[in-house]
Parts: C-alpha cells; structure tokens; sequence
C-alpha cells in the first residue's frame, strides 16, 4: 500500500503516494504502472487534451471499488494547473472550473489521484462553443458486440465518404467503437448533434435490422446503437489513450481501418483490444493514429 | 453503506483527532418536473438574453454584478469570490460541549451523518457513549464546499449525527416579528380544556405514520398518465423529431443526387481509394 515519491516532470515536481496499491485486481496493475502509463503516452495524448475541459472519473479503491465523477477541478490542485470556468446549468454551483490538461505534469497529478480515465468536452478553449469534432459512440446492445460496433463503425464511414468527409475509429477500451469526424471548422454544437443524428437515423433505415438511434435500452437487443447524443456543449466523451476502468488496464485506442476491417471479417475481437503496454509499443510503431482527427479541416456538407 | 461520502475530514477536539466522512441524513424525495414545450413536447433550453438588443449571451461573456445603487453595479469576477473562500482546512473543530435542550430546533438546518473512517473506530465509539453520557452534544465549526459552517454534533443510535446550523444572525428573533400576541386574560378552566385536548392526542412521535400525500398523488397521476397515454421521455429522438427526420431527407436526396451525378462511374460510387489511416 505505501510508496511515496516526488517525481520532476518537466519543470514541474509531482508528489506521488501510494504506489504500490494494486488498481487492477485481475491484472495486478499499480498505480506506479498507471503513473507510468500515463508519463509514456504523455507526448501523444497531451495535444488531444490541450486546452479541452476534461472530467475525472476517478477510482480510488482501484477498478472494483467506488468510482466518482469529478469536473470541479479539486480544490486541492497545483498552482501550476489551469482551469476553465464553464457557466454549466446542472451544476450545483452554477459553474464548473474544469481542469485543463496541458502538460504532462497534470497527467501525472491526475494519475495519482486515481483518475484512471479521463472524458474531455468535444470543444476547446478559447472557442468552447465550436466542437472541433463530430463524435458517435457505438455500443453494442448485448449480445451484439464489440464486433458488430465495428461492423456499423465501416458503414458509417462509408456513408461519410459518401460525402466525403474522412472519419477515424478508436476503440473505447470498454465495448464499443468510437468514430470521429475532425471538423476544425467553424461550426455549432446545434449543427453537429442534428447532423450526427440525421446520420444515425439514416444508417438505422438503412440497416433497421443491426442499428438503432434511439437510446431506449429495451429495443436494443442485438443492435448497435449510434450515441449521436455525444455532440453536445457540456457532454464529454473518454479521451483517445484513456485508461478505461475494466478489469484489465484496457485503453481507448485509434485503430486504423484496415485492422477494424481485418477483426470484423475474422470475428475476432481479440486483435482490437489493448492494453495500456501494448498501446505504447503501438504508439512506437505506429505513431498517433489519432493526429489527424486535431489537424485535418472539414465541413459538413450542406443541405 | 451504498451512498457515497460527500465529505471526509476529521473531528477534532482536544487532542483527540477522529478520521470521518460524511454522509447526508436526508434524501431529496420531492418530484421533479421538466418544462416542455407543449406543442411537440420538447425539452425547453434556458438562455441568457441581452434584453438591449435580444441576442444571446454565450457564457463566457456572463458575469457577476452586485448592485450597489439603482441600476449601478460592481462586477465580481469568479477568482475574486473564491479568495474569500474560507480556506478548507478538512476538521470539524469542537469548540464547545453544551446540553442538547438547549438549541432551540430552530437553529438546525441539515443534518448529515459521519461515520469514521479507516482505523476511527474506537476514538468515534468513545466520543458517541461519551455525549451519549453526559448527555451533551458538540458544537463545531468545517467548512464545506468552500462554505463555512456552524455545526452540532450529536449521538444517534450508533451514529454521530452532525446538522448544519444557522449562524445566529440569520435567524429572526421573535421580537422583530409583528402581530405576536401579548397581554391576553385566559382563565384557568380554558386552560385545563386546552390541556386535555393535547393529552387526548398525545401519543409517541413515528415518522412512518406521516406521508408526503403531495408527492404520492402526484407520482399516482404520472403513473396514471404513463400507463394510458404515451410519455415523453426526455430523449432527443423525440425532442425534434421533425427537424431530424427532415435533414435525414435531406441528406439521403443530395447522397442520391451526388451518386446520379457520378453517373456511369465505378457503381456510381463515390468512395475514394483509401490510404489506411
């Protein structure tokens, strides 16, 4: 359970406690192997990060203990760590002062505080109204899976082609699939949410019998739903290269669509699912597959 | 326990130091309502409206005024208030002992409980048997959510109850109040009936025995409602469903239009060679 250390990252010297404390049970994974993780795929994960409101959910007893949900950056917080005060109607306090991660330094504060993932708004500071992209979560109904979110993830992307607009696919680490559409154009939330769901809608009549757009879980059975409800002002969605809090350190991980393809045809879900060691040997390979969902600009089409 | 603390801290006094968290005592059982618009049943949106020129304000632009004179503010920034922000020192500081009986009920405002945490267990035991014998209850200071309180804390049953309490200056003194009723002549036979009729109604106070017979109509009606007509779930399908169904039209026309126009190409597709990503 002990284990305390100061740890120098960058210009910034970070207390870590408690580094022994098992957070995954099944796969005797630490909270020196989260810290760890997180210090690795800093310089990956922190331009995704950079500037956009993130919320913690934190597990302090490790995956199999009680989780909380944190957007009030706790009060307990380096100086050194902006916030962003966002006015937020649900909020008790009328506002929110997210934390803001923008460098690896707050990755590594967060990761000690047992904030194993981390779900950030789809906009960024300064333009916290224009979502700089257009996000569907596709999560299998059981017994539908993982598989066939990725089944529906190619058609959506064909259908994006169709209007020619590139889409990107991360796995969520838990049981769906997630599709970005980079915009990094000016746009409203307004508009994205009512394009995302009028795509959803069309899939779903394209394939009634595989895909739905309607969150009501009872006539979910067996299909895939397309969350298009994700593209709103103040819903966050877990980042790309979060930890997720399964039993294994699962992570949320860009996947390239030929390897979405090649897993889908083989049925086989195993090659599409990462955990935090194997995503940064990718990340050594293969880069950020994720790069171009913060740099690539487009538009939705008009109609 | 299934709740999760809102607080922890400890309890301090003396030189005793009991490590606690805090749960809430109350549950928020009131109904809720949404407000719709009751032409298609959506959900409505709150906005903030410059009414000099009727545009939206988004919320970067909302700040804070105190009104010092008619129309004449003294705006306050957010990092302003918090530095005035009583410093969250994490200990409810027992200032005081004193009897039970005498806080008047008025001066309670919320109660939680506190349960102590790792390794408490036998310092909060003590503290519990030791109020519980000496009939005494413990008057604290914490600070919550940047909020400062005024706290008792008290046994109940196995558990030390701690209510938030009014400051003394918030609450009304009787004497500021009009119309109390002074000098009036009741006479000794007036009184006694009084009496009886309290006797007569006398009984042990049980809380099971009084219901929120609002609430329980209420929550009848929406059952009522949901079983016989359709219920508008607050789902965003539902919200517009006009809006979306009419873009979706849309952009399968202009798919339609863009594969015509492609006319005689590779099966009128339009799918570029991909690269993978």
């Amino acid at each position: 359970m002990s284990g305390s250390a100061e740890l120098k990252v960058g210009r910034r010297k970070v207390q870590l406690s408690n580094l022994g404390k098992v957070l995954y049970p099944d796969a005797d994974f630490r909270k020196a192997d989260v810290i760890e993780y997180y210090v690795a795929i800093a310089p990956v994960m922190i331009p995704h990060l950079k500037n956009r409101p993130v919320t913690l959910k934190r597990y302090p007893n490790g995956v199999e203990g009680k989780f909380f949900f944190e957007k009030q950056c706790p009060s307990h917080k380096p100086d050194w760590v902006p916030t962003e005060h966002v006015i937020s109607e649900s909020s008790s306090r009328g506002a929110v002062d997210y934390c803001l991660v923008n460098e690896p330094a707050t990755l590594v504060w967060l990761a000690n505080l047992a904030a194993l993932e981390l779900h950030t708004l789809l906009s960024r500071k300064p333009g916290l109204n224009q979502p700089t992209m257009m996000v569907f979560d596709l999560d299998p109904g059981a017994p539908a899976t993982v598989i066939d979110s990725g089944r529906v993830a190619i058609r959506l992307r064909d259908l994006f082609e169709e209007m020619k607009l590139r889409s990107f696919a991360k796995t969520s680490g838990s049981k769906g699939i997630h599709l970005y559409v980079p915009l990094n154009t000016k746009v409203t939330f307004e508009q994205t949410k009512q394009f995302a769901q009028a795509t959803a809608m069309l899939l779903e009549k394209r394939h009634p019998d595989k895909v739905t757009s309607v969150m009501k879980r009872d006539i979910r059975g067996g299909k895939v739903l397309i969350d298009w409800s994700q593209n709103d002002d103040h819903k966050t969605t877990a980042s790309v290269y979060t930890l997720r809090a399964r039993i294994r350190p699962t992570v949320s991980t860009p996947i390239n669509w030929d390897e979405l393809e090649r897993a889908v045809k083989r049925n086989d879900p195993k090659p599409i699912t990462f955990e935090a060691r194997q995503v940064l040997k990718r990340v050594e390979k293969l880069g950020d597959l994720f790069e171009p969902v913060l740099k690539l600009k487009q538009k939705l089409p008009r109609l | 326990m299934a709740a999760r603390s809102l607080w922890s801290g400890s309890i301090n006094f003396g030189l005793v130091n009991i490590p606690v968290k805090l749960f809430p005592a109350v549950k928020d059982t009131s109904v809720r309502f949404h407000l719709l618009h009751d032409q298609d049943k959506v959900r409505l949106q709150r906005k903030m409206v410059c009414p000099a020129d009727g545009k939206e304000v988004h919320p970067e632009h909302v700040v804070k005024g105190y009104e010092v004179a008619k129309d004449q503010y003294v705006v306050v920034q957010q990092s302003e208030i918090k530095s005035c922000a009583p410093e969250a020192t994490r200990s409810i500081e027992i200032t005081d002992f004193v009897d039970l009986s005498e806080i008047d009920p008025v001066y309670y405002e919320r109660p939680y409980y506190l349960l102590p945490d790792k390794g408490a267990a036998k310092p909060y035991r003590l503290l519990l048997e030791a109020m519980k014998k000496s009939k005494k209850v413990g008057i604290a200071r914490f600070v919550m959510r940047d909020k400062e309180y005024l706290a008792a804390l008290r046994p109940v049953g196995d558990v030390v109850c701690i209510e938030t309490m009014h400051f003394g200056e918030e609450v009304v003194a009787t004497d500021e109040l009009e119309g109390v009723p002074g000098d009036v002549k009741l006479n000794d036979r007036e009184l006694k009936v009084a009496q009886q009729l309290i006797d007569s109604l006398a009984t042990k106070f049980d809380p099971r025995k009084y219901h929120d017979t609002f609430k329980d109509c209420v929550m009848k009606l929406v059952d009522q409602k949901a079983r016989g007509e359709k219920v508008h779930i607050s789902q965003p399908r539902e919200k517009r469903p006009g809006k979306a169904v009419d873009l979706m039209a849309a952009l399968e026309a202009s798919l339609k239009q863009a594969k015509a126009k492609a006319g005689a190409g590779v099966n009128g597709d339009l799918r570029r060679k991909r690269k993978s990503a």
